[in-house]
């Protein structure tokens, strides 16, 4: 191992962790609307960071005021370790994002629009352009019109942008909207790599099944608030179920819930969903046997990200 | 991988170079900066060719105003009646780029993606602006060259005389004012269409604005000076009076120089109170575009 690269090593794990957004009882009131109401995340370097919520729950608003875009009623922003007060062009050429949905000038090229952001941001070399574009195989299609786009490129030249100014922190939303399944694979296995570059990746994203995959922490806002902020393996443990079929379904029911770790019995068709902690199944089995219960079927049903949105958000569409 | 970081300079002019090297590079590749042009010039072509047309016609009598038109029609005119046309229908012109200039960014979309790539609002604002003078200069400048060499060839076309004589100094120091007065009142008209776009976050409500308060004011004045009294003397307070007070001085004859208003008003206003009064309306409407700009958040 040559120096150069112990001391590339040393620094690399050195910012890991290092937080690089923080934001601290964040509100935005539009008239008699409270968009968002005191809300508080931390993102650190080398994670990917899911925000979930449904329509009108205060996403776009809390990354807009993120980058400036919109002035917060309340709250405080670090971005890097600086709260950002007024100019933060500093710390906007180490972010790079996708705001909503990518939006470019449709008379130019892909190629074009890229030229038009480094002149704009500066200082980056014209190489880039064709680095960035290669890395999400749009390179072929970069001296096309960008209006004549299908969503999907138009979803890649989003993600070639954000990368032009090798961000420190990467904001996505919606990166795999209008993608095909190997074009959703691509972005999918795209974004633990930029993590895994000592980047921050926020995304935002109603593909619960795809935050799942990549994410290791999810905040949930709802209605302006965020409502579960946790690693997502947490988050799924608790609503962790045991899935169980026994003949006498009443006496089980009334035998589980007096165990004080139950949490809750429900019947459910021929099934007693069963909400215990993961480890649990042996005690659940144990219990039902000492008093003469035999589980013909026990199955733990370990919760999705989905059904822990829909429960959290009350069924509300994700978003 | 360790993050490349790039390093640029920043100060209150830092960076706007750049910046409006990105603006010009959107709009030389863009066909609309490219058609309002041609329609410019197309505009300058037509009117001259029409005047051409209407000289050649053989009136009973002559007709009264056919020496004037024949006038129009010769070289030394040339200049002076391209700068007529583009006060007023440039102005128009001007709206729709300067409308579009930002309206378009919002519809687009694209003002957030250009906002977060730009090192301040003021910045992005400015180089909107510097970009747009130099446009509507550069647009000027193609209209006084069309609408000479317009000239010649109807000079040609309708065998009057080649006499460079009046290519004096003074002449081109006349023609070199009269571009500048020209510019000076266009520029109110194309503000106020970028405020609006601003305000309206589109292009549409600018252009409607624009065009809407450089026809219809002409209209609202003729009723105010119909009134009299004290309302007779409002629209020396608006922008045509003003601007048909400055565009006068282009020494065209009456009728052709888009600026005579001695049927319209009692009493135009000075030369000074057109350009004070210009001014002010100039730098409010670009104050106001520069304050909702800064304040109001980019949503949607």
């Amino acid at each position: 191992m040559t120096t150069a690269t112990i001391m590339e090593n040393q620094s690399e794990s050195e910012a890991r962790g290092e937080v690089v957004l923080r934001v601290i009882g964040l509100s935005k009131r539009f008239g008699a609307l409270d968009a968002v109401k005191g809300i508080s995340l931390e993102l650190r370097r080398g994670e990917v960071f899911g925000f979930l919520g449904p329509n009108g729950a205060g996403k776009s608003t809390t990354v807009g005021m993120i980058l400036g875009l919109i002035t917060p009623t309340a709250g405080s922003i670090e971005l890097f370790g600086v709260k950002q007060n007024g100019n933060r062009w500093a710390a906007l050429r180490r972010i790079g994002a996708i705001v909503e949905e990518p939006a470019f000038y449709p008379y130019l090229s892909g190629w074009d629009n890229l030229e038009v952001l480094t002149r704009s941001i500066g200082g980056i070399p014209k190489s880039k352009i064709t680095e960035v574009l290669e890395r999400v195989n749009l390179l072929d299609r970069a001296k096309d019109q960008y209006g004549h786009y299908s969503m999907g490129m138009k979803q890649r030249l989003g993600i070639a942008s954000t990368l032009l100014r090798d961000p420190e922190l990467i904001i996505l939303d919606e990166p795999t909207n209008g993608l095909d399944p190997a074009g959703t694979k691509e972005i999918r296995d795209l974004i633990p790599r930029l993590a895994h570059e000592s980047r921050a990746v926020m995304l935002c994203s109603h593909l619960l099944h795809e935050v799942e995959m990549v994410c290791q922490n999810v905040a949930i806002i709802k209605q302006g608030t965020i409502i579960a902020n946790a690693p997502i393996k947490d988050l799924l443990s608790h609503g962790n179920r045991l899935q169980i079929r026994v003949e006498n379904m009443e006496q089980a029911a009334s035998i589980l819930g007096a165990l004080p770790w139950v949490k809750s019995v429900k019947r459910e068709g021929e099934f007693l969903m069963i909400d215990v902690p993961p480890d649990r199944g042996a005690s659940v089995n144990h219990a039902l046997a000492e008093n003469g219960l035999f589980a013909s079927e026990l199955i733990n049903s370990a919760s999705s990200l989905e059904s822990v949105f829909l429960q959290l958000t009350g069924g509300a569409s994700g978003d | 991988m360790t993050n490349t970081i790039y390093t640029v300079k920043t100060s209150p002019f830092s960076g706007l170079g750049r910046m409006i090297g990105a603006e010009l590079f959107k709009l030389r590749k863009r066909t609309m900066t490219k058609v309002l042009i041609l329609i410019l010039v197309g505009i300058i072509t037509l009117v001259n060719f029409l005047l051409l047309a209407i000289s050649k016609v053989d009136l009973p009598g002559g007709g009264p105003g056919m020496g004037n038109i024949r006038d129009m029609l010769g070289l030394p005119s040339a200049i002076p009646f391209a700068l007529a046309m583009i006060s007023s229908f440039g102005s128009a012109l001007a709206i729709i780029m300067a409308a579009n200039s930002i309206g378009n960014e919002y519809n687009w979309k694209t003002i957030r993606t250009a906002l977060i790539s730009s090192e301040s609002r003021f910045k992005f604002l400015t180089t909107k602006l510097v970009s747009l003078t130099a446009l509507v200069l550069a647009g000027m400048l193609i209209g006084v060259v069309a609408g000479f060499a317009v000239g010649m060839i109807t000079t040609a076309i309708g065998g009057y005389s080649f006499n460079f004589g009046f290519a004096t100094g003074s002449y081109f120091w006349e023609q070199f004012l009269q571009f500048w007065r020209t510019f000076y009142v266009i520029m109110p008209y194309a503000l106020l269409g970028f405020l609006m776009a601003i305000v309206g976050r589109s292009a549409m409500p600018g252009i409607a604005t624009g065009i809407g308060v450089q026809f219809l004011e002409s209209i609202i004045t003729m009723f105010m000076v119909l009134a009299g009294g004290w309302i007779a003397k409002v629209p020396n307070f608006l922008l045509s009076a003003n601007v048909n007070a400055i565009t006068s001085l282009n020494d065209l004859p009456q009728g052709f120089g888009m600026g005579d208003t001695s049927n319209a008003l009692e009493a135009a206003p000075s030369i000074p109170h057109a350009f004070i009064t210009l001014g002010i309306y100039s730098l409010v409407f670009l104050a106001l575009g520069y304050y909702f700009f800064k304040k109001r958040d980019v949503t949607g």
